[in-house]
């Protein structure tokens, strides 16, 4: 299977506000569209032989993924609103990218943790213990669910922000990222 | 008084979706019951169900109903839904 779409990913990462927002397959400019695309998930891998459980717990991991990024970002996108979305399967491996240009982890964190000073904390928060930056609301489970139902299903999730990375496979390492990362990109596979 | 969660769809996922879902039920099926009515949450049909829908909807009604059964909840992500609300969102079900 080739490297296509992280490098298609981080050419849309990258680009200028103007090249990022073109129509493509990829780039689900809103929640609906990128929701859309999803709900297409299980159906498609299930089709093409994954076992039918862990297709909707892929899809499960993706929505969530996928949402939080509208959640946390919504109205306050700092150039290109929506994210990149794509996601491959050769029969034997696959892959699933989800890349946004929002705020990142520790600055929507930071909201609800002033303490926080770096990527890293910021990412170790936000998988492991039970806080959101929509203060006013009571949520803050949903990277939990993804780090353990990865776990429990035996896949592979890496995800960045900034200048940090998350590994997470039968537990989770902390990765310092190869670049900095302006927003978040999860890297799932199976 | 028995909620059919199928009849939200059988793949939930988002927040929004499931605040529309709850305030759909505030109005209709949940109107004017008192706390001390059994509600039973039937998950019969659900393919995928994520926290972010379910604390929107299976969290908020645990906070107004003190007898609350959850039915039908073999399917893997109703589980480890289930499970993480028990963990994270303080879901007593």
């Amino acid at each position: 299977m080739g490297n296509d779409i992280e490098k298609l990913a981080r050419e849309w990462m990258s680009a200028s506000p103007e090249q990022a927002q073109v129509e493509s397959e990829y780039y689900c400019p809103t929640r609906d569209v990128f929701e859309a695309r999803n709900n297409k998930t299980p159906e498609e891998l299930i089709n093409k032989g994954v076992d039918e459980s862990l297709s909707y717990f892929i899809y499960s991991i993706l929505g969530e993924l996928g949402n939080n990024s509208f959640d946390h970002n919504l109205a306050n996108w700092p150039d290109v609103i929506g994210v990149f979305f794509a996601m491959e399967y050769n029969g034997k491996n696959g892959r699933a990218i989800i890349a946004d240009r929002g705020l990142g982890v520790l600055n929507t964190l930071k909201k609800a943790a002033p303490e926080l000073k770096t990527d890293a904390e910021a990412l170790e928060m936000a998988f492991t213990k039970k806080i959101s930056s929509r203060v006013l609301e009571n949520r803050g489970n949903d990277l939990k669910f993804v780090k353990n139902n990865v776990i429990e299903n035996n896949l592979f999730l890496k995800f960045c922000s900034g200048n940090a990375c998350v590994a997470i496979n039968h537990g989770m390492e902390r990765e310092t990222g190869n670049s900095v990362v302006r927003g978040c990109v999860a890297i799932l596979k199976f | 008084m028995r909620i059919e969660i199928i009849k939200f769809g059988d793949k939930l996922v988002s927040r929004p979706a499931g605040r529309e879902a709850f305030l759909a039920l505030e109005s209709y099926q949940l109107k004017n019951l008192s706390p001390e009515e059994i509600i039973e949450i039937d998950f019969e049909g659900v393919n995928a169900l994520t926290p972010s829908w379910a604390d929107e909807v299976v969290t908020k009604i645990a906070n107004k109903f003190k007898n609350i059964k959850l039915l039908n909840t073999k399917n893997a992500t109703v589980q480890a839904t289930l499970k993480t609300l028990r963990e994270y969102s303080d879901l007593k079900v």
